[in-house]
């Protein structure tokens, strides 16, 4: 609870690269307006920012670690190996852990950001989605090594490789939500505030990597709205969306525009607020109590 | 939110002004469900104003739409704001709800051959 005595409200951030670093504008919003984040559920990047500020890290820091972790850099070195398995599967020995890029930088920076932060020892309890890829499901992670389940809702197919935990295979969490607000749900949550992104679809479709994100744009964007209508239906409560308009284009690594982001974030949040404010108060014991 | 409620020959309309959510929604389904208890299943929804729905507020327009079918009518809305277009098209109802540009149309729209 605030120190109003309020109930607080989970905080769910979609995937969506760099756009998720909205979320702290929405959290700079909600701190404002004194309002407590009891749940923070994140998928694929936005498993970076929920994990960020689930341990406690201010909006500022949160925003300049992922500055220095998300950038363009960690998808510049190829695999070697992938596309040789790609092109001669049977010579060498193609297997599910395919990706074309090599994952050792970000798997530092990984460990630089988030040491050996365990997801059960966060200051706000966290739960991180990612997408079972022998079976599709969504896979949700609530204890354990906070790192490997940030790599595995980040393995974006065919760019990074599904990651193993307790051996079963991973890959990014949009594969199966891209905005997990049924974790929310299914943790006991009334009052969700979900920050959802559309993938962006291609300027020009100029060779297959590209070809093969807009078929992905495209799929996840309409399994984004079927999810989210349903769980908008099945809830009991109240989801409220915080959709950033961004007016300027926004790419996988533009860093350099998250100040920009987190303005939109802020803003999309604030139009939300006093609306916020009355529904946590209307729940609150004392308000109940009066009834 | 406010809600003013007028009509033009068979359809129902609905002006709703501010924000339709958990706090408020129960009022607009109460007026939708009175004016089809009472006859009149051809609803069209003013949304000039609307600026806002949360998911209680997407649940009130489809009960609404389920409410106002069953009865051989419909809920339709006009002149919707590009802030609620968007809450609606991430929540599938761009799909299953007609959309007009302004009231007059909606409220014509009823006048053609479904």
């Amino acid at each position: 609870m605030s120190s109003t005595g309020r109930r607080g409200v989970a905080v769910v951030i979609g995937s969506g690269s760099v756009k998720c670093a909205a979320a702290l504008g929405l959290v700079n919003a909600l701190r404002r307006a004194d309002i407590a984040i009891d749940m923070l559920v994140g998928c694929s990047a936005g498993c970076l920012y929920a994990t960020l500020l689930a341990s406690g890290r201010t909006t500022a820091d949160a925003a300049q670690m992922t500055r220095e972790l998300w950038t363009s850099s960690i998808t510049e070195r190829h695999n070697r190996g992938a596309w040789l398995k790609a092109a001669f599967p049977r010579l060498f020995n193609f297997d599910a852990r395919f990706g074309l890029r090599d994952d050792t930088l970000i798997m530092e920076r990984l460990h630089a950001a988030f040491g050996d932060m365990r997801i059960e020892s966060m200051k706000i309890p966290l739960h991180l989605a990612a997408t079972d890829f022998a079976t599709g499901n969504q896979a949700v992670f609530s204890s354990g090594p906070a790192i490997d389940a940030i790599r595995a809702s980040i393995a974006v197919p065919f760019l990074f490789s599904p990651w193993p935990i307790n051996g079963r295979l991973y890959i990014d969490g949009y594969m199966s939500d891209p905005l997990p607000v049924g974790v929310a749900i299914r943790e006991g949550a009334d009052v969700i505030v979900a920050m959802g992104f559309d993938s962006p679809y291609q300027e020009r479709i100029s060779n297959a990597g590209r070809f093969a994100f807009q078929v992905s744009a495209i799929l996840s964007n309409n399994l984004l709205k079927s999810q989210f209508a349903f769980h908008g239906l099945a809830h009991h409560a109240e989801i409220i969306p915080i959709i950033p308009e961004f007016t300027q284009r926004i790419r996988l690594f533009d860093t350099e525009k998250i100040p920009y982001i987190i303005e939109e974030g802020e803003r999309a949040a604030e139009a939300q607020i006093p609306y916020l404010s009355r529904l946590l108060d209307a729940q609150t014991p004392a308000a109940a109590d009066a009834d | 939110m406010e809600i003013a409620v007028s009509s033009s020959g068979s359809v129902t309309i609905v002006e709703i002004s501010g924000s339709v959510d958990g706090l408020t929604a129960g009022l607009l389904m109460r007026t939708l469900s009175d004016r089809v208890s009472d006859g009149w299943p051809r609803l069209v929804a003013d949304c000039s104003a609307l600026e806002y729905t949360s998911s209680a507020g997407l649940r009130t327009l489809l009960g609404a739409v389920k409410l106002a079918r069953q009865h051989g009518g419909d809920l339709r809305l006009a002149a919707i704001q590009p802030g609620v277009l968007r809450v609606l098209d991430l929540s599938g109802f761009t799909s299953i709800l007609k959309f007009y540009p302004d009231v007059d149309a909606a409220v014509f729209s009823f006048a053609e051959p479904a």
